[in-house]
């Protein structure tokens, strides 16, 4: 293997004269950019987000039609559905519509669902988490105990019983992947403060004679947060998968002709033997939108990982 | 193996050969030809409630009932015509109250007991005689469509009076039926498997004893589950739920033993599976067809169409204000493209609806024409309306397949698409079929748009038009003087030229208030495998296998 990182780590001395940039030390944040631009998985990976998310916000500008215009309909016959022409690039689905439309505008209803989610998880996660690893103690044995039992039942499987609570909303959807989401960010963001807790500036602090909430918010919470953002990014990958698995087993938005690509995929599971590009768009959306996310996350991670910082 | 020693060995090899012959054994029970037996299997969507034919009303329990009883006149193979029996010929008096029936001669029951006009009244008495949980509309809907109420009236949702005032055995083989009021629909009625002759020695001996907990029905007695007895031209063996259904062919059938020795059905809830067991040959037909599959079924088989006896329907609950503008409603009528929905989701047989009737019954208004799919007459309309708020909750189905609307979801999404298109916004309501669905639609009212449909039970048309209007129903709730006054007037017209007109004007009237927008007329399509033949498609989904044959 032959990542960048790696081989510069193995380097005896650093690198930095052999790219010829003078300085001798840098901050962890413009030192981690360079990491990244020169690690082809994270460009490639952010290539694919901002596509995305470019795709997402300028829906209404790239899709040629409504995702809900069904004009096409008499074109369309059971089991034979018109395939890609200068008209419908990606060709019309079984109700008339252009799947390329509902593709871009797809990618507008999993950004959503992904950043509400990530951000409500997130906050809720790291809010506990801070408690736990501020407090220690009888806090942190109660919050840890509740986080592991949460952790204890799959991921999907949650999401699935609370969405199924909640009933057919959007919001349900989106507060059953936070959910899933809190007890994994707590129990980062604690055992990181934990972790930093100890360490020494945090005693020089204490002997300056800093109050602890001082010392919590304005140096064990800043320098815990790294793996939070890392964190942060690979769960953007994860919810747009769960979202989409939970519409395909007909938990999301209550409106089923809304254009979603895990209810795509399920709409072209009858018409699977006949006309297989159906199921393949909405697939290949959903895989190429969690790469993306998945390389530039763990791209950060190796970035940001001070074990491999010089 | 030589770990094992010769011991090890001989216990292995007669392992092997035991799974073998157990292989053997499953392989051959299902086939469809088991030696020189011909055995004809049905993959059912489901079991049967009971073999009890007064307490069902679904067409699982129907499909299987059908071949073990009679009822004292039937319908021609394929057609909706009413013809003899159990009762060789009849007569109705002139003011239409009182029937004879003059019965066939020298019939027994599967139980040996012998069929005459006693075992008649006996069944018209007990079901007349229905107490308690047994008037439950879900129980004895049959009864209470045909003939009302009964004896003593023990349920609030029982009808208050009956049509049925007495059955008696005149003769032997002669039973008189009288009734309180004439009745069009009676002879048609008749036909259907609730009023199937069952032998009053198995009905006590069985016991008929039914529990109701909630939504749930528990027939606990053992008539219609261990013991059934009917005149038909099969008889029953054994049933063990959920995997299968087993009858035999009754040797001393009175129009002759049928060409099939055993006919088996096979519960299989998932299509996909159904039409996996018909290319794997485990079975040899099976109903709902879906218009996708139609070349993979004929690569295997045959597939056949029934003719159209049904409608699907867009509902208007008139509670809704909105909705009690007629510009609203025509605007809807024409707002929906019903052609193109029909054309790209339905199979080729499909009908476009205009009347709430299906062309082939009696009574249906051929003048009638109109609300073609015109978007722009329906923005028009809209303008003209008035309404400001078009917001309208439209409900629809989840997870079930009707024979008039074999995937409600694409129906409901072309629609919805379709409405908003000229204005409207549409809230999407959507729950499961069973009881939910129902229960919000027909009983609670709660529906605004709906999606909906019917199946013909018998071919009257107060079976279409007088079950939908003829009183205010929740689902509709439709109160207009003029077409519910024709209705009552046409069900109890006895001269059959007077009633068709009488149809063909409430049609129009119907057309013109447009409480609903009918929508499609629906071929249901049958998968019979290559080696069938004689299966005869019938509108009211109720087909003989005594005329079934398998060749080669």
């Amino acid at each position: 293997m032959s990542t960048p990182e790696q081989v510069a780590a193995t380097r005896p001395t650093g690198g930095d004269e052999a790219i010829g940039s003078p300085r001798p030390t840098r901050g962890l944040r413009s030192d981690a950019l360079r990491r990244l631009r020169r690690n082809p998985m994270a460009v490639v990976g952010f290539t694919l987000i901002l596509i995305f998310v470019g795709v997402a916000v300028f829906a209404p500008w790239i899709a040629p039609y409504s995702p809900k215009d069904n004009s096409w309909l008499s074109e369309v016959r059971p089991g034979a559905y018109p395939g890609p022409s200068a008209e419908h690039w990606l060709g019309i689905d079984p109700l008339g519509r252009d799947v390329f439309s509902r593709l871009v505008y797809g990618a507008r209803q999993s950004l959503l669902i992904g950043v509400v989610s990530l951000a409500v998880g997130a906050t809720v996660g790291v809010g506990i988490g801070l408690l736990a690893g501020a407090f220690g103690g009888w806090v942190d044995t109660v919050v840890m105990r509740l986080v592991d039992i949460m952790l204890s039942v799959p991921g999907l499987l949650f999401a699935i019983a609370i969405a199924a609570m909640l009933g057919q909303s959007l919001t349900s959807v989106m507060i059953a992947i936070a959910v899933v989401n809190i007890p994994i960010f707590a129990r980062l963001l604690r055992g990181e403060m934990l972790g930093q807790r100890a360490a020494d500036y945090v005693l020089a602090a204490r002997s300056l004679g800093i109050s602890r909430a001082g010392i919590v918010f304005r140096h064990v919470l800043p320098n815990s947060f790294t793996p939070v953002i890392v964190q942060g990014t690979l769960t953007l990958a994860l919810a747009i998968v769960e979202a989409a698995g939970l519409a395909f087993l007909g938990l999301s938005g209550s409106d089923p002709s809304a254009p979603e690509w895990g209810r795509m995929l399920t709409d072209a599971q009858v018409a699977l033997t006949s006309a297989p590009q159906l199921a393949l768009y909405p697939g290949l959306a959903i895989v190429l939108a969690a790469l993306g996310f998945t390389l530039l996350g763990e791209s950060l991670r190796e970035a940001l990982d001070p074990k491999l910082r010089r | 193996m030589r770990v094992y020693g010769r011991f090890g060995r001989i216990i292995a090899l007669s392992a092997t050969a035991g799974l073998l012959a157990a292989a053997a054994g499953c392989s051959g029970s299902d086939s469809t030809e088991d030696g020189d037996r011909k055995t004809f299997v049905f993959g059912a969507s489901d079991d049967p409630k009971t073999l009890d034919p007064a307490y069902v009303s679904d067409g699982e329990s129907f499909r299987v009932i059908f071949q073990v009883y009679e009822t004292l006149v039937a319908l021609k193979p394929g057609t909706t015509e009413v013809v003899p029996s159990l009762a060789t010929d009849w007569t109705v008096s002139d003011d239409g109250l009182t029937y004879t029936f003059n019965l066939a001669k020298g019939v027994t029951f599967h139980d040996g007991e012998a069929f005459n006009a006693t075992a008649v009244c006996y069944n018209f008495d007990r079901w007349y005689n229905f107490k308690g949980a047994q008037q439950n509309g879900d129980i004895s809907y049959y009864w209470q469509t045909i003939f009302g109420g009964f004896a003593t009236r023990d349920s609030d949702s029982a009808p208050e009076s009956s049509r049925y005032a007495s059955c008696e055995a005149t003769e032997d083989s002669v039973a008189t039926l009288r009734l309180t009021q004439p009745s069009s629909a009676l002879l048609s009625g008749l036909v259907l498997p609730a009023f199937s002759i069952a032998s009053p020695k198995a009905i006590e001996e069985g016991g008929t004893d039914i529990t109701v907990t909630g939504d749930s029905i528990a027939y606990s007695g053992g008539f219609g589950t261990k013991v059934v007895a009917g005149t038909g031209p099969f008889k029953f063996v054994s049933w063990d739920r959920g995997e299968r259904l087993i009858l035999d062919a009754n040797e001393n059938y009175r129009e002759g033993r049928p060409q099939l020795d055993q006919v088996i059905f096979r519960p299989i809830a998932d299509a996909t599976a159904r039409m996996q067991a018909l290319q794997a040959g485990e079975i040899d037909a099976y109903e709902g067809v879906a218009a996708a599959d139609i070349e993979a079924v004929k690569n295997v088989g045959q597939v056949v169409e029934r003719p159209a006896f049904n409608v699907g329907y867009v509902g208007m609950n008139q509670k809704v204000p909105l909705l009690q503008n007629r510009k609203i409603r025509e605007a809807i009528a024409y707002a929906l493209n019903r052609e193109g929905l029909l054309k790209a989701a339905y199979p080729e047989g499909a009908e476009v609806a205009n009347q709430f009737l299906p062309p082939s019954q009696w009574g249906y208004n051929s003048a009638i024409t109109g609300y073609s799919y015109d978007p722009e007459r329906a923005r028009q309309l809209v303008a003209e309306s008035g309404e400001t708020n078009l917001t309208v909750e439209f409900w629809y189905p989840a997870n079930v397949s009707r024979p008039y609307m074999p995937n409600p979801q694409a129906v409901y999404e072309s629609f919805a698409a379709d409405l908003e298109k000229v204005g409207f916004t549409v809230v999407p309501k959507t729950v499961p079929w069973t009881p939910d669905y129902l229960q919000s639609i027909q009983a609670d009212g709660k529906g605004q748009l709906f999606l909906l449909g019917w199946s013909g039970d018998y071919a009257d048309p107060d079976n279409f038009v007088g079950t939908f209007f003829r009183e205010t129903t929740a689902q509709f709730n439709l109160t207009d003087p003029g077409i519910q006054g024709l209705l009552n007037r046409a069900l109890a017209e006895t001269d059959q030229a007077t009633r068709q007109k009488q149809y063909e004007e409430v049609n129009q009237l119907i057309f013109d208030y447009i409480p609903g927008v009918p929508f499609v007329h629906n071929r249901p399509l049958l998968a019979l495998g290559k080696n069938v033949v004689g299966y005869q498609p019938s509108p009211v989904s109720l087909e003989y296998f005594k005329i079934v044959n398998i060749e080669g």
